[in-house]
């Protein structure tokens, strides 16, 4: 029992490192995915101009903010007068996701020191963190490629927002070519490619269970975050042999 | 129109906010160990994290969206590529909206 206990525990998340060359990796990595990322952030440009931002603000909320999903939804709330509080809520609930993100990375970010923590976690989106995290899973070391996955598709989303907003292109109907699913899709990979495939399918299952009619229920995005918790909960239940 | 001032303030406050939700996850959790239960606990909170946003795009569109994830799910479980999964579910995708629409 406490052997197997012991061996078990064995998880160790020494020589996390944060390199120029892991940084490289990332980017190599994330960019044909960030490439398609461009077209969303046009999008965005386009549809921020429509709101009444000024190409420089919409340009500044994409360099500081990089969050699709809170962006979009913050255009929603772009009256006269600013309701601060409505827009705070929002983001809050499109961004709480993150924080998920977060607390799963933990064991290796947190080997970093607090200011390289802050720099990586600046960077941290969907995509990144569903190449990374696998990753570091599996041996990986190199918080390098979370980074540099997150600065190819930062670099791509405000590349996007001001091409939209500075030239106000009109890009044609994105179903045409299917990228409106390319996000979907790169997660669905990520899901099906992932380790441990048995011990995850009832956390898969139970979250997507959880998620879907909570749509209807709670406030876009505290929805995923439910999801999130209930599934976690049941991989806590299933015991390795 | 909000004014300039205004604008700028509150996409200040928005990139605050998002900032915060990133590094809130590791802070929270500086202090625990992380057991072999709580490590389970994480492994399974990022594909259910990851799952959670799938159900909610395909619920939230339709058919098309979930053949072309199901297809990406079902070539990446065959040929273990990321690139070859999008590829084919964006395929599928952009050819459901040519001869569906």
């Amino acid at each position: 029992m406490v052997i197997e206990d012991a061996e078990d525990s064995a998880p160790t998340y020494k020589g996390v490192v944060l390199t120029l060359a892991g940084i490289r990796l990332g980017g190599r990595r994330l960019l044909p995915f960030a490439l398609f990322t461009v077209p969303f952030g046009i999008a965005f440009g386009v549809a921020a101009i429509e709101s009444g931002l000024s190409s420089f603000q919409a340009i500044l909320m994409s360099l500081a903010t990089f969050s699709g999903a809170a962006q979009f939804a913050t255009l929603d709330f772009w009256t006269e007068p600013l309701a601060f509080g409505s827009l705070a809520m929002v983001v809050l609930a499109l961004n709480a996701r993150h924080t998920i993100m977060g607390a799963a990375l933990a064991p290796w970010i947190n080997q970093l020191p607090l200011s390289r923590r802050a720099l990586v976690l600046g960077y941290l989106s969907d995509p990144n963190f569903a190449d990374s995290q696998p990753a570091f899973q599996n041996g990986e070391r190199d918080i390098g490629i979370l980074l540099g996955g997150g600065l190819v598709l930062w670099a791509c989303w405000v590349a996007g927002t001001a091409i939209g907003a500075l030239g106000g292109a009109e890009l044609g109907d994105p179903t045409t070519f299917g990228i409106d699913v390319v996000m979907p899709c790169f997660f669905a990979a990520v899901i099906a490619g992932q380790p441990r495939q048995v011990e995850m399918i009832a956390p898969i299952l139970v979250a997507s269970a959880v998620a879907v009619p909570m749509l209807d229920v709670l406030p876009t995005g505290w929805n995923v975050v439910l999801a999130a918790l209930v599934g976690g909960m049941v991989g806590t239940l299933y015991h390795a042999k | 129109m909000p004014s300039e001032l205004s604008a700028v303030a509150a996409i200040i406050m928005i990139a605050a906010i998002t900032f915060a939700s990133r590094i809130a996850g590791p802070l929270l959790m500086t202090n625990i160990i992380i057991s072999p239960r709580i490590e389970r606990f994480l492994n399974a909170l990022s594909v259910s994290v990851i799952a959670a946003l799938v159900a909610s795009i395909v619920a939230q569109n339709g058919l098309r969206e979930g053949a072309a994830v199901g297809l990406a799910a079902f070539i990446m479980l065959g040929s273990k590529s990321a690139v070859w999964a999008m590829v084919s579910g964006m395929a599928l995708a952009a050819a459901w909206a040519l001869f569906f629409h």
